[in-house]
């Protein structure tokens, strides 16, 4: 059969470089969808040699959207090498960062980079179907979804004195205190962050009313689900145990620990992509894929800890009658619940007498030869895996990321929605914008999940002007 | 004692005879870069960052271990003395692997100063990238070769102040490198003493402590000089 090709090259509004190629058949039908994934970054390999107490100023440089989550996963590993625990109050200024750029990537995904798509259309001008489209178009909605962002760099700033990349997580707790000048500074924020992400609640709730078809039936196949949860299932982003769902809203396995997590998930490399493929170990690679995330956290969770966002949880509950919701528009729905809930957790924490103490770190030093440590990042689950000498220099690194864990369902999604809406005889740009928006539901960081070496084979495709294959070259 | 009368940077001085060019300097305030010089130890003039130029002296020399005399004119400030000093800045960098975003010393680093002072933006030579060896063999400190840029500022201070001369350097060019003992790993060192005064007087992040990450790293290398100053007192 001859085969007929579309590539989606770059994937845009997404942090990452990646494309997807779309297979049609004789008939211009889909015939099948892939999502590559062509950077490569090679974190592993080359942490290899290092001093594990390195780590946590290394791996937050993987990515400049979710660094806190990965200093987190790295100083829990470092601490279970170490066999100490954080401070009562260096747990909170983690989980003050740790909010901070959860909410910061949030309005990000949906602010600067999704909200274009449902205040604009998606069939609408592609250069201006942007954030400065949203600035002309919406300035004060521009302006909010800035600010709300703003706020969550400041909860890393106020802490440690830098937005991104932050220092000052350290093995034992925190290297900063909080003052109290900051402290009032942050608390000042709330209000205006919380009417933010209730506007982007409304936002998303009258597209769904405005396009209950396509919500709906947006890729919205059943999936295993992967979520942190507290001891009584509560929602749950900084520290607790891990729980797997199944589509049918079955608690597989329930209070996990992070740090046996290769008891249940496995990993395969494809020779399409630089990104792995994470499965269910139970179920295999074929049943086992699983998802991670907002709409992962929101299905697996029992309650959310904080008032406001648990009313709005309960509404996101109703629509499937407690069930898992698989469709995965819904992730900017959840996206959005979980900032709510942010906020409302971040002015607790604000308001607790010791937030601002300065008994901060707890010290230790080697003592066990292999660490793990996890935590949720916006995009879901992450593990830190790291095994040294007896001196503390590392002999292996293992990182799991949450966007990897999303892969497979990313591509069957794709498939899905390129079934739904891509005719070969038919193609236009907003067609392919809908495809490209599957992928921006995971709001993806490709950056984070690119870091194998070594083990991925490498394939050259070398096509004429028609688009024909010439030449393959292909590693391994 | 007699002073004798010096020309610095267009300005007439009265000097302490038998004072090198950058003890005076540094008397007056008159800027000059270093990186192997540590208050407290032999001068070397190993790293080429003090060069000076010296009327009717066609080569550059090193301010650290050239004495002043009498009617000496000194340039510190010229064109030629700052391409040198941009150069072997440069060199520096390009010589090791030096990635000052996840370094424990990043924001209190004596290379990463330097760069900033002589306006590093790019490094015009290609970089080596060596494969170099994180010796953790010692229980409390870590020697990252990756980040030494062979001042021998360890070496001195051990053998000087602390006496022990665990340090030395091995081979030559691109292969050199500090030793411990006769290259064993630092850990299992018959002389270190674990004084940690090689840590201090590091002017990079090539030493340091495990205990500490990024954003934790004091040293105090101006402890070399004390320690010097005070001995001299009780004897």
């Amino acid at each position: 059969m001859d085969k007929r090709k579309i590539f989606i090259s770059p994937v845009t509004r997404i942090e990452g470089h990646a494309n997807i190629t779309i297979e049609l058949d004789d008939n211009g039908n889909v015939s099948d969808a892939l999502f590559h994934v062509n950077e490569f970054r090679g974190f592993e390999k080359f942490c290899e040699g290092r001093m594990y107490t390195e780590m946590p100023t290394i791996t937050p440089r993987i990515c400049g959207i979710c660094p806190t989550s990965h200093t987190l996963a790295s100083v829990k590993a470092c601490e279970m090498i170490q066999g100490i625990q954080p401070t009562y109050t260096a747990n909170l200024l983690r989980r003050l960062m740790h909010i901070g750029q959860n909410l910061s990537s949030h309005a990000l995904s949906f602010f600067h980079l999704s909200s274009p798509d449902f205040l604009l259309g998606y069939d609408s001008d592609p250069a201006k179907r942007n954030i400065l489209g949203i600035a002309e178009k919406f300035p004060d909605i521009a302006v909010r979804g800035i600010r709300l962002r703003k706020f969550g760099q400041e909860l890393s700033e106020r802490i440690t004195g830098k937005k991104i990349h932050i220092m000052g997580i350290v093995p034992g707790g925190m290297a900063y205190p909080l003052t109290e000048e900051n402290r009032k500074a942050l608390l000042e924020w709330i209000p205006e962050a919380i009417e933010t992400v209730q506007l982007g609640i409304n936002i998303i709730k009258k597209f769904h009313e405005d396009n209950p078809e396509m919500v709906a039936s947006f890729a919205n196949s059943p999936t295993l689900y992967l979520g942190t949860v507290g001891p009584g299932g509560e929602h749950e982003l900084y520290d607790g145990k891990l729980r797997f769902m199944d589509g049918d809203g079955i608690i597989l396995q329930d209070q996990l620990d992070p740090a046996k997590y290769l008891d249940f998930i496995a990993e395969r490399s494809v020779n399409w992509s630089y990104l792995k493929y994470p499965y269910y170990k139970p179920y295999g690679f074929d049943k086992g894929f699983y998802r991670v995330g907002p709409l992962a956290r929101l299905n697996v969770c029992s309650r959310m800890k904080t008032p406001l966002a648990q009313e709005e949880f309960e509404k996101f509950k109703h629509m499937s009658g407690g069930k898992p919701v698989h469709g995965t528009f819904y992730y900017h729905y959840t996206r959005l619940i979980e900032a709510l809930s942010d906020v409302e957790d971040a002015e607790r924490i604000l308001n607790d007498p010791e937030v601002t103490s300065l008994h901060i770190q707890h010290h230790g030093r080697w003592n066990y030869a292999e660490g793990i440590g996890s935590s949720e990042a916006p995009r879901g689950t992450l593990f830190h895996h790291y095994k040294t000498d007896e001196t503390g220099k590392l002999l292996k690194v293992n990182l799991l990321i949450a966007t990897g864990q999303n892969n497979p369902s990313m591509n069957r999604s794709v498939l899905e929605v390129a079934k739904q809406y891509v005719k070969g005889d038919d193609i236009k740009e907003g067609m392919l914008n809908r495809v490209e928006s599957t992928i921006r539901c995971y709001d993806p960081c490709l950056s984070c999940s690119t870091h194998a070496l070594g083990q991925m084979p490498m394939v050259i495709e070398v096509r004429d002007r028609k688009g024909e294959l010439v030449k393959r070259v292909e590693r391994n | 004692m007699n002073k004798i009368p010096v020309i610095i940077d267009d300005k007439s001085f009265e000097v302490d005879p038998h004072k090198t060019i950058l003890e005076v300097c540094r008397e007056l305030d008159i800027e000059i870069l270093t990186m192997c010089h540590l208050k407290g130890l032999t001068d070397i003039g190993a790293c080429r960052l003090c060069l000076v130029e010296v009327e009717g002296i066609n080569k550059l020399l090193s301010a650290c271990t050239t004495k002043v005399a009498a009617n000496m004119v000194i340039k510190t400030q010229t064109e030629r003395i700052k391409k040198y000093q941009r150069i072997t800045t440069e060199l520096f960098f390009a010589d090791r692997n030096h990635v000052c975003a996840v370094c424990v010393s990043n924001g209190k680093c004596e290379l990463q100063n330097l760069g900033y002072k002589v306006e590093l933006d790019r490094i015009r030579y290609p970089h080596l990238f060596p494969q170099c060896e994180v010796d953790t063999s010692h229980p409390w400190y870590v020697m990252d070769h990756n980040r030494c840029i062979m001042c021998t500022r360890c070496v001195r201070v051990c053998n000087e102040v602390e006496g022990a001369h665990n340090w030395d350097v091995m081979n030559r060019g691109h292969q050199v490198r500090i030793i411990s003992d006769f290259n064993t790993p630092w850990g299992e060192s018959s002389t270190c003493t674990s004084c940690g005064k090689c840590l201090h007087a590091c002017p990079t992040g090539a030493i340091w402590p495990k205990a500490i990450v990024q954003g934790q790293l004091e040293k105090n290398p101006g402890m070399v000089n004390e320690l010097v100053e005070r001995r001299k007192m009780k004897l």
